[in-house]
């Protein structure tokens, strides 16, 4: 029996042959078809080559026009089963919701110099640490500096949310992963507005590089924004 | 001098049109998307050493210890040379930083890559950006079997 590998959901249309030719097909219902490859048995390995090309396939896709990405690993066993999810009602209105829209992902991260710009109150430990330096001078320190850069984080934060302001949709905010990250966020923006945000990141630049840095990242299928209440599972 | 700090600025923007990385892709696709657990059974193997918190902890002793030494550098180096030569300073803060933090990631990705058998930092550890393209044309033989 046939399986199928989903790697989303999107409107009836061609697919380039590209995708065609690595097994990708649309399974089509009413104004809706699930993007998949055919898969025998075995599981779906989460390696390297796979999820690149999962994100490979919803991103090309997305070139022209909506696709709501699954997360990485969705296994449906039969035909049934895709056009029963199809049917969602949930699903046309993220289809619905957005047909014109595409997520970008911006991060920030600090220059270590950061390190010595904040807290300017922080004078008594750092010299302290210098003339002596100790395990609990650095911790004393350490922590103090850590405080500092948490506050100045949450600022830049706010000052960049603010300055993008109208353009952004929606945000979700993810907890920046390393020590000198300042923020990552997953912006939900409309595609004609991608080139206004790339602006003002410029903007954004000229005013708190460096130390910050900026990382941005699309225009992506909107991953972030596409969360639906499931109906409880019998 | 706008022109002057456009363009200045313009160095501190990485600008991507795709996730390039093994590690944006990642971040993206085991934690967002479409999650629609009710009508597929989800057949996986090796996802759940992938759920593994990347996340680093700020407020760790190891943490404030490298806060505290790396104050420390930025300060006696102030005191050395920034006064004389501040562009010295800051290009030599921009250098640290970028080892420290590239070195900090690629740990983080190696141990994932072991976790999750894709080897570490020997053969594949390259994430050029013409990597999904070209990995993904042999997706049909990685399902095929």
């Amino acid at each position: 029996m046939t399986r199928f590998y989903l790697y989303g959901i999107t409107r009836p249309r061609e697919v380039p042959q590209r995708l065609r030719d690595q097994g990708i097909s649309l399974v089509e219902a009413d104004g809706r078809a699930a993007v998949v490859s055919e898969l025998d048995e075995g599981p779906v390995e989460a390696t390297r080559r796979n999820l690149l090309a999962h994100a490979d396939v919803v991103e090309q896709l997305h070139e022209d026009a909506v696709v709501l990405p699954a997360r990485f690993g969705y296994v449906v066993e039969s035909r049934e089963d895709l056009l029963e999810l199809l049917a969602l009602p949930e699903i046309d209105q993220l289809l619905g919701r957005h047909a014109t829209t595409c997520e970008l992902t911006l991060k920030g991260t600090y220059e270590e110099s950061v390190l010595g710009a904040v807290g300017a109150e922080l004078q008594p430990l750092r010299d302290a640490y210098r003339a002596a330096p100790s395990v609990d001078a650095g911790i004393a320190l350490g922590e103090a500096v850590g405080q500092g850069l948490a506050e100045r984080r949450a600022r830049d934060a706010s000052l960049v949310l603010d300055g993008l302001g109208s353009l952004v949709l929606d945000v979700v905010q993810a907890e920046p992963a390393g020590e000198l990250a300042a923020f990552d966020f997953a912006l939900l923006v409309e595609r004609d507005s991608v080139e206004p945000v790339e602006r003002r990141v410029e903007e954004l630049a000229a005013q708190l590089s460096p130390p910050l840095r900026f990382k941005l990242i699309g225009p992506l299928p909107p991953y972030s924004f596409v969360r639906f209440a499931m109906p409880a599972v019998a | 001098m706008a022109v002057t700090q456009r363009e200045s600025s313009a160095g501190y923007i990485t600008r991507a049109p795709r996730s390039s990385g093994l590690a944006d892709v990642l971040e993206i696709l085991l934690d967002r998307g479409l999650v629609i657990d009710a009508y597929v059974r989800v057949s996986l193997v090796g996802i759940e050493l992938l759920t593994i918190d990347l996340r680093v902890v700020i407020a760790s002793v190891d943490t404030y210890l490298r806060f505290a030494e790396a104050v420390n550098r930025l300060d006696l180096r102030a005191v050395d040379d920034s006064k004389s030569v501040p562009e010295l300073f800051e290009k030599g803060g921009e250098d640290m930083a970028e080892t420290k933090t590239k070195g900090a990631v690629e740990g983080g990705m190696d141990a994932i890559r072991e976790k999750i058998g894709l080897g570490g930092r020997g053969g594949d550890d390259d994430d050029d950006e013409d990597e999904g393209r070209s990995q993904s044309r042999s997706r049909g033989r990685s399902n095929d079997r």
